[in-house]
């Protein structure tokens, strides 16, 4: 469905020099910094999969997805998606994709919802069936029928965000790309939309790609992950087969009563402030029970969280030691 | 092709109406923006009525025809406002990223930017124009024949032609430094209060800058001497009935130079 063969992209940045001298030299002569955003990179994607795309913030994510729905010109590589090279037959390209940006609408901002389906019914040429078919079954699924009716520029996130999802899937297209679908929704708005990104994935056999920098995610959605850092590739493969690796350690943070030394074997202090102390260990080791009923034995505990790594975490990791 | 034409202009329609719906959303907004350009020509019209009160003629052009000039000017650009004033703004859908949905559509990017507004507010001045072509062809006692409103079609289109490709033109700036308003201000409405007056009154450098290298002089100096049955020292009297020809050229450059602008955004995605 999607092949990527040895992709890179460097942008060419306008150095800013300091000072107002620096400015008005840099009117008149300018110094570029190349930034290579994305660096060599190839994968394949077949038909019908998930596939999560994650990094840090700056990692190259949405390099790659602009280079595929044929927004940005590679510097060098090989792009296929459904046999199309999306750079250069951007319009043939943009009839089999679906897009969502979620750090900006589609939509049109000053009407009603269910005018911007209409809009785009007529821009893809959506016959009225078909339109009338996907219309209602994404109302059903997405209660749109709540929100249809207002401006758009009026709709919370989460509302907004499932007018997108809906935008994008109309005109019935193989490959959905997803930018950041989730980002600044809350646990239930979140939830909705992974449900409905799974059933297009398994009703409809639409290929999914989304990048994010939320592990849950991929946990929820994605047997396959696509780990980018820095613009190189540092994992493809199962999710599962990372969480194994990587996913066993738990960071622990606990508030004590009084200010204590602490020392516990197999665990290793990170972080100390006062009465906070912040712990690592793994899971292998020692389970999260044990810890805190050993540590409750000679201390008393106020307060504490644990946290599963996040994705950084694991980035860094992957660095330090390799796969 | 023929089918797909028909497929653009229905499109095209389906996005001009609903963008006419969205500015009616603000009616107090879109009523004060009709009115306001009227009052701002209107004022403009008087200006000149003061001018000429003492000197009655400029250069041999009197009152009405001046008022002539202006009317023509005003018309074709109202025209080309309603189409391409939103063009300015290019460089607000660059720098926040939302030029990007063009991109990933099935239809052309000029096409979809230029289909996003029809901006209905230009109507203020398109009326305006027109009263004033209408007052001034009466009190000029013009009889034309059809070959004259041949010339005063051929102005207007190509008119619209010329100053929207201008606008085009401008915003592709934005492509390469995104910020792009600034030269708009900066370079329309100067040039755009110059050709007001007939164009004897300038030097000659800028006469042939604004023949040849701008061509606001076909816009309505060129066609108002046909139309006018006036004669200039240098500019033959046809070329004025040039004007529709220099549009479609100077338009079709824009609009390749806007593609470019495009193609360079496509590498740079800034």
């Amino acid at each position: 469905m999607i092949t990527v063969k040895n992709i890179s992209k460097i942008f060419y940045i306008n150095k800013r020099q300091e000072g107002m001298l620096g400015a008005i030299r840099s009117m008149f002569f300018r110094e570029y910094i190349e930034k290579i955003a994305v660096n060599d990179i190839s994968f394949s994607i077949s038909p019908g999969e998930i596939v999560g795309y994650i990094g840090p913030n700056g990692a190259g994510k949405s390099t790659t997805i602009k280079m595929l729905t044929g927004i940005l010109v590679p510097t060098s590589g090989e792009i296929r998606v459904n046999g199309v090279i999306p750079y250069r037959e951007r319009q043939k390209n943009a009839r089999q994709i679906g897009v969502v940006f979620g750090q900006r609408t589609q939509l049109w901002g000053d009407l009603p919802t269910v005018d911007s389906f209409e809009l785009l019914k007529q821009i893809y040429q959506i016959p009225e069936k078909k339109y009338r078919k996907n219309l209602e079954t994404f109302t059903e699924i997405l209660g749109l029928d709540e929100f249809l009716n207002t401006p758009v520029r009026q709709l919370s996130l989460g509302q907004r965000m499932r007018a997108d999802i809906a935008a994008s899937l109309l005109h019935d297209p193989a490959v959905l790309f997803l930018d950041e679908p989730t980002i600044g929704l809350d646990v239930v708005a979140k939830d909705r939309m992974r449900k409905f990104i799974r059933e297009v994935n398994k009703e409809r056999g639409v290929t999914v790609i989304l990048t994010t920098h939320d592990m849950s995610d991929i946990e929820k959605l994605c047997k396959r992950m696509i780990l980018i850092d820095k613009g190189k590739i540092m994992y493809d493969g199962e999710l599962a087969k990372i969480k194994e690796v990587f996913g066993r350690d738990r960071i622990l943070t606990i508030d004590f009563e009084g200010d204590v030394p602490f020392l516990e074997k197999g665990v290793q202090l990170i972080r100390s402030e006062g009465n906070r102390k912040w712990l690592k260990f793994n899971l292998e080791e020692i389970s999260t029970a044990q810890l805190l009923a050993e540590i409750a034995k000679k201390n008393e505990i106020k307060d504490f969280i644990i946290q599963e790594p996040e994705i950084d975490y694991i980035i860094r990791k992957i660095y330090e030691r390799g796969l | 092709m023929a089918r797909s034409i028909y497929n653009a202009l229905r499109i095209y329609w389906y996005m001009v109406e609903a963008s006419i719906r969205a500015q009616m959303q603000y009616s107090y907004a879109f009523i004060m923006n009709i009115l306001g350009w009227m009052m701002h020509y209107t004022g403009m019209a008087i200006t000149m009525w003061v001018l000429l009160y003492s000197f009655q003629a400029l250069n041999g052009w009197v009152y009405w025809e001046l008022i002539f000039l202006f009317a023509l000017s005003v018309l074709s650009w109202s025209i080309c406002t309603i189409f391409f004033f939103h063009f300015r703004k290019l460089d607000v859908h660059i720098v926040q990223g939302t030029f990007d949905r063009f991109l990933v559509r099935p239809i052309s990017p000029f096409f979809h930017f230029m289909a996003l507004k029809f901006d209905v507010g230009a109507l203020g001045q398109l009326f305006f124009s027109i009263g004033a072509f209408i007052l001034a062809y009466i009190k000029l006692s013009l009889h034309w024949s059809w070959a004259e409103w041949l010339v005063f079609l051929g102005a207007v289109i190509g008119g619209t032609l010329i100053q929207g490709g201008m606008l085009v033109l401008i915003s592709t700036i934005a492509f390469y430094t995104t910020r792009s308003e600034r030269v708009f201000w900066v370079l329309i409405f100067p040039f755009r209060n110059l050709i007001n007056y007939p164009l004897t009154i300038f030097p000659k450098a800028m006469q042939m800058f604004i023949t040849f290298v701008l061509p606001f002089a076909f816009v309505n100096y060129l066609p108002a001497l046909i139309l006018l049955d006036k004669a200039d020292p240098v500019f033959p009297g046809f070329w004025g009935s040039l004007s529709i020809f220099v549009g479609i050229l100077f338009f079709w450059f824009s609009y390749r130079v806007w593609q470019k602008g495009v193609d360079r955004y496509n590498s740079t995605g800034s």
